[in-house]
């Protein structure tokens, strides 16, 4: 599997020039305020700061937790893969145990099916995120004493395997009771793993592996909660480590600013929904489709604004969550690049893949793109491209959007949780044909043109595509495919012509 | 090393670069994947130049970006398969 950054430029180390913002920020490139964050009142500052910053976006035990977390990890580095081990998983248990978490909500659809009510879901949740911890560390011991195994060499295709195997045991067809509790449990727990451990496994794989405790330990790490692995494995972890105090320190500083802009695009964030929402009543995309359903549709001015504020609103989250995680990975040390970086700028659809959510695209490269690149096509290279990056953009992309809401399987029944993906399906579609085609013409040596009229046009084009896309990938199953298309023709004043 | 291979070579990852935007001076030894200058997607264009310029053969299984973070690394390859 490979590791690879995103085109984000890396730090220099001369002094910011010119204006006073420029010299803010660049502040890291201060050799004064570089050495002052070496010294014990810099770093407790560094983290006071951090803190400051976690506290907006998450609750002030995950907060206080992660940034401590940090701080001990490069406060004392010989005990970090402990540390890390130690806050991460804690984080997991402690967050299983708290009023509605994602994990007891989802298990507590079943709980409520089966009529179980000895055990409390988030106790099953606690349980089987211990059950999955253990087999996670034997998995790892079998695939070190096998290194020839099937999970070796294809650990992906066997976490997919074991979700599948899972998911069958667990339907009501099955069975029933005690078992389908406890088998759905540890779907549901297991679930987020499928896109961390076979980047775990294929580290182990190689010549200069980091023990099992420190895979362990970043799978979903303390500073990303989440289904996507944001600072991916321990090898990409290994290559952006500061270990020198230095680099260190420099590491914290662009954390701290991270961790700041996220504040301020939470501001914008909060400032838009204030005037947009609230001042102009602007409802959200959901609601305008619902109003076109139920016959009585928004003016068309209107459902354009409904949906560019909609797709801008989507954007800046998606950036202000990636610079959060990202920023309390580089309080620990690490020095990554961001997760999303100036999408805005995005020449080409391919471009804006890569900058819009770095680390989602790094994942279904590594998953993706990468095992078919190798695979198929290989005398036809525009074919070979289109085809891998078709499989990362779509098949990649719908199906870690399907397995993030598993919980519908038992809430709908299979067949409906599908059926009400179809418009997600469409969006996948038709982004990997946009983007996969826009790499072919990368490969065929097209270059999108640098001039101001070029980039204006680059802009229109390519958020145009995503603007218009936005009305089938808002995430909520709603809607069907046929009432968003239907939605999305009257945006355009175009007879829908569908009956609804 | 073969000059004429390096210098294959530094002009294709010089024009990778720049088609990045990024029009830094590049050493032999810069590392250019892991360290952020060139994304994946320039990396499986990389594997393409590669295979087609020097009938070089990859597979997913033993592919490391490391054999192909730099031109050094690049050269080395290039010499190690030919």
């Amino acid at each position: 599997m490979s590791t690879v950054a995103a085109a984000h430029p890396a730090p220099v180390g001369r002094p910011a020039q010119g204006d006073p913002v420029r010299r803010w920020l660049g502040v890291e490139q201060s050799p004064r305020v570089v050495a002052f964050a070496q010294t014990h009142t810099g770093r407790a500052c560094l983290y006071a700061l951090a803190f400051i910053a976690t506290l907006p976006l998450l609750s002030v035990w995950a907060a206080a937790l992660s940034v401590a977390a940090a701080w001990a990890a490069t406060q004392f580095a010989d005990q970090r893969v402990r540390i890390l081990l130690a806050a991460s998983w804690g984080l997991t248990l402690f967050e299983a145990v708290r009023d509605d978490n994602d994990f007891a909500e989802k298990i507590g659809y079943v709980v409520e099916q089966e009529h179980w009510t000895q055990l409390s879901a988030e106790t099953l949740a606690v349980g089987a995120l211990l059950v999955l911890m253990a087999g996670l560390w034997l998995a790892m011991q079998f695939v070190i004493r096998h290194p020839a195994c099937l999970l070796a060499r294809r650990p992906f295709v066997c976490m997919l395997g074991a979700e599948a195997a899972l998911l069958v045991l667990s339907a009501p067809q099955v069975d029933h009771g005690l078992l389908r509790v406890l088998v759905w449990s540890l779907l549901v727990v297991f679930t987020p793993f499928v896109w961390f451990f076979p980047l775990a496994i294929a580290d182990l794989r190689g010549r200069a592996a980091d023990p099992p405790a420190m895979q362990l330990a970043v799978q979903r790490p303390f500073w990303s909660h989440y289904y996507l692995p944001f600072g991916k494995g321990t090898a990409y972890l290994r290559k952006h480590y500061s270990a020198l105090p230095r680099e260190q320190a420099i590491t914290q500083i662009k954390g701290v600013k991270l961790l700041l802009w996220a504040n301020v695009l939470l501001l914008i964030s909060q400032a838009l929904t204030w005037f947009f929402s609230d001042y102009l009543t602007l409802p959200r995309l959901i609601h305008a489709i619902d109003a076109f359903v139920a016959g009585q549709p928004l003016p068309i001015a209107t459902g354009w604004a409904v949906l560019i504020y909609g797709s801008f609103r989507y954007a800046l989250q998606i950036a202000i969550w990636a610079h959060l995680f990202i920023g309390l990975a580089r309080m620990t040390g690490y020095r990554l690049p961001r997760g999303s970086w100036r999408p805005l700028e995005s020449r080409t659809l391919m471009e804006y893949f890569n900058r819009f959510h770095f680390y989602f695209k790094e994942i279904l490269v590594d998953l993706f793109f990468i095992p078919t690149f190798f695979k198929v096509f290989k005398q036809h290279p525009r074919l070979r491209m289109f085809t891998a990056t078709f499989m990362a953009a779509g098949v990649g992309n719908a199906l870690w959007h399907f397995m993030a809401d598993i919980q519908l399987i038992a809430v709908d029944g299979l067949w409906s949780a599908v059926s009400s993906f179809s418009s997600y399906l469409f969006y996948s579609f038709v982004l990997a044909v946009g983007v996969g085609l826009s790499q072919v013409r990368a490969s065929m040596g097209y270059r999108p043109s640098s001039t101001l009229a070029g980039r204006i046009y680059a802009f229109l084009f390519v958020w145009s595509f995503v603007v218009l896309l936005r009305v089938f990938s808002d995430g909520t199953r709603d809607h069907s495919f046929e009432q968003r298309l239907q939605f999305l023709l009257s945006l355009f004043g175009l007879p829908t012509g569908i009956p609804l | 090393m073969n000059p004429e291979v390096c210098d294959t070579l530094r002009h294709y990852l010089l024009d990778a670069l720049r088609q990045h935007g990024d029009t830094q001076d590049m050493t032999d030894s810069d590392s250019l994947f892991l360290s952020g200058r060139l994304d994946s997607f320039s990396m499986m264009n990389l594997i393409l130049f590669l295979e087609s310029r020097f009938q070089l053969s990859f597979s997913d299984l033993e592919f490391d970006v490391e054999k192909v973070d730099s031109l050094d690394a690049i050269a080395a390859l290039v010499q190690a398969k030919s």
